[in-house]
């Protein structure tokens, strides 16, 4: 390929020559570790809800899964697998959107979000996983899924719980340069030559590795929303649709980006950074057009359906309202113009406003509109949602802690000027 | 970043050529399915001539030893099936009309549990039984989500919990026997034999006594059809057995996951769009602000 065809890609990686060269290798890196202090009073608080959640899951190791949790013959799934699971995996959807913009799409502006986006994503799915392992009963043969003799093509689940172990994986692979970028500034040290003679292989192949996260991605966020396809007997008829699966992917898409511009901004407020609004801005330009397509297919489906009345006449018409203006119309309205768009403060809050909307879709999907039998009930124990609550605080004390030890973050002065 | 495009394009397609042939071996012949469902072996719940004592209740519990736990709602009459009662006797009473109910698996003819199962745990068996085998459940529990009959019940207090429900006595079948609860009714009102034989022998009991019955075999169509067929004196809907219409449930899901999947054309056709989309995007002009490599 022509030299001169593209600009030259990374700052080109140290040899041991360029070490002995430069005392502070992170002078030759776009990225550094954060490197403030830990322990704030919010990461300790953090810490101490996972200690509680360690403790609560003891209990349900050891007399099973009805002693903390209100799960039910008639509400088998509830919080942990609407919300830790279901909805988690949507949300780290942002590790494979950037991904696929920066190095798919060659969108290389967007390259400082990429790496913090990843490890929202590592997190997230790690998270995930950890979400199933916790809510399955047969916890010890988890590993099934894999083994050819049990494959069950037809199955949505079994997809979901391939494509989520494989992800797992390429997430760690894709992670993985930042660790090399870490490990190429310890001292001299055998790890230290293996990081950076390793480095420019992982690199020719990562590549692939980044499309297959990205086809992997797509197939299980959508099947995530064919797993409720076999109930078309339980699910609402205003969210049971053979168009689940495509709506779901295009959702996990949309709020991808939105949790990417949270969590960028969030992360700018911990770390005293400046925030990446030129950036950010752009990313919520692109999410409207997903967000757009989204509310267009749905309404398209109750209308093709004739369930259009349905919206006025009963109070799952208003759920749905609600969860459509705060996960479309309204975000899709304010993001159209530039003002909002530029704004930090409009931006953030209208971030969470899709990812608000996202998670009520999941949790009437996967919990309200699942019509119950023979009068069951379900409403989550407090034991259940200081469970959640850890896996979510382990998530943002596990962010914390890799972009303050790892080169995650870009450093300042190569941001684009705002 | 860089990898020339021919190398790269190459790697593609040996990749996609492996899922091919993975594919084609594996996901494409999901089990067996199985077209007549006449010489499968089945049950008559024969409702009006039930006179809820329960015997059939009590044999299923003392046979397969399932009253070591669970709950029990006073003496006899549990809430209804649980992980101890896979077989449950029900009253149903409005005004004059009263009857029993029978619950248990009703052995689907196209099981949305046996569809739902991610490991293959429940399998529907060649004389239509619907089995499970706790050596391959992982616990998950979407077959109780799906099951349209609401059937399956979890351990939810056990460190090591299994699915509990209905085995239609499957050893004692093998061995030339019949169900136990079968054996144990005192009025005949639980009939064992093939599907099509009862379902015969169902209509034949309609036609003798048309004041007697509803005019419908519950599960002769129902839901696609299931192997527990259920005859009875007030509509079925009133004793929880709702019109699921005749369309096997799982049908949609099937056709969508099949055909999203089919020989996995769509994800690698995907991979290998993304890697042209990729190689294309490499060769733009480098002054274009959007388009600069990392």
């Amino acid at each position: 390929m022509d030299e001169h065809s593209y600009r030259k890609p990374r700052p080109h990686l140290p040899t041991k020559e360029d070490i002995a060269q430069y005392e502070d290798v992170w002078e030759r890196f776009p990225r550094a570790p954060q490197e403030k202090k830990l322990w704030t009073p919010a990461f300790t608080t953090g810490v101490a809800i996972i200690a509680v959640g360690i403790l609560l899951l003891l209990i349900r190791f050891i007399f099973g899964l009805g002693s903390i949790t209100n799960l039910s013959s008639g509400f088998p799934w509830g919080l942990w697998i609407a919300f830790d699971v279901v909805v988690g995996i949507a949300l780290a959807s942002g590790g494979f959107v950037t991904a696929a913009l920066v190095y798919i799409f060659n969108l290389g502006k967007y390259s400082p979000l990429v790496r913090p986006a990843l490890v929202t994503a590592l997190l997230g799915y790690a998270m995930a996983a950890f979400g199933v392992f916790i809510d399955v009963g047969r916890w010890w043969q988890l590993y099934n899924p894999v083994l050819p003799w049990h494959w069950q093509g037809s199955s949505a689940l079994f997809e979901v719980a391939l494509c989520v172990m494989s992800y797992l994986l390429v997430l760690i692979i894709e992670f993985a340069p930042t660790v090399i970028d870490k490990l190429s500034t310890n001292k001299d040290s055998k790890l230290k030559r293996f990081a950076i003679r390793i480095r420019p292989i992982l690199e020719k192949v990562m590549i692939l590795f980044i499309i297959l996260g990205v086809v992997i991605s797509t197939m299980h966020q959508s099947s995530l929303g064919s797993i409720m396809l076999l109930m078309s007997h339980r699910l609402h008829a205003l969210w049971f649709t053979p168009w689940l699966p495509l709506l779901f992917l295009m959702s996990a898409i949309a709020v991808g980006m939105h949790v990417v511009i949270v969590e960028s901004m969030l992360s700018a407020k911990t770390f005293g950074r400046r925030i990446e609004m030129p950036l950010l801005s752009g990313l919520a330009k692109r999410s409207i057009a997903f967000l757009g397509l989204y509310v267009i297919i749905k309404l398209m489906d109750l209308i093709w359906a004739d369930e259009f009345t349905m919206l006025f006449t009963s109070w799952w018409g208003l759920l749905w309202w609600v969860e459509v203006l705060l996960f479309g119309m309204v975000p899709v309205f304010l993001l159209s113009f530039k003002a909002f768009r530029r704004d930090p403060r409009w931006l953030f809050w209208i971030s969470w406003m899709v990812i608000g909307g996202l998670i009520l879709n999941r949790f009437n999907v996967y919990l309200f509109a699942v019509q119950a039998y023979d009068g069951w009930t379900y409403f989550p124990t407090m034991w259940e949602v200081i469970v959640s609550a850890s896996i979510v605080a382990f998530i943002f004390v596990g962010y914390k802690y890799l972009s303050n030890k790892f080169p995650v973050l870009h450093k300042e002065e190569g941001l684009a000027k705002a | 970043m860089a990898m020339d495009r021919r190398t790269f394009l190459r790697v593609s397609a040996g990749a996609a050529g492996g899922c091919l042939l993975c594919a084609d071996a594996t996901l494409a012949s999901p089990g067996k399915k199985q077209q007549d469902f006449g010489s499968n072996v089945a049950m008559l719940n024969d409702l009006t001539r039930c006179v809820g004592c329960r015997a059939c209740q009590s044999a299923c519990k003392s046979y397969y030893d399932l009253d070591q736990y669970g709950p029990m709602e006073g003496l006899d009459t549990p809430g209804g099936l649980s992980e101890a009662n896979h077989c449950v006797i029900k009253e149903y009473k409005e005004g004059d009309e009263q009857s029993y109910i029978k619950r248990q698996c009703m052995h689907c003819n196209h099981p949305s549990c046996v569809s739902a199962c991610p490991v293959a745990a429940l399998e529907k068996q060649d004389n239509g039984v619907v089995t499970y085998d706790p050596d391959a459940c992982i616990g998950c529990r979407y077959c109780m989500v799906a099951c349209p009959f609401n059937v399956p019940r979890f351990e939810w207090n056990s460190a090591a919990p299994k699915i509990q429900k209905c085995t239609f006595c499957e050893e004692r079948i093998a061995a030339g026997e019949d169900p136990v609860c079968e054996d144990a009714c005192p009025t005949d009102a639980i009939t064992f034999g093939t599907r099509d034989e009862l379902l015969k022998e169902a209509h034949r009991r309609i036609a003798e006594n048309p004041d007697r019955y509803e005019n419908e075999v519950y599960g002769e169509t129902n839901a696609g059809g299931t192997s527990v067929i259920y005859l009875a004196g007030v509509s079925f809907d009133k004793l929880g057995l709702r019109d699921f219409g005749e369309e096997p449930l799982p049908e949609l899901a099937e056709k969508v996951q099949h055909g999203i999947f089919k020989f996995f054309v769509a994800p690698v056709a995907l991979f290998g769009l993304l890697g042209l989309t990729r190689a294309s995007n490499m060769r733009c002009d480098p002054d274009d602000e959007d388009c600069i490599e990392e």
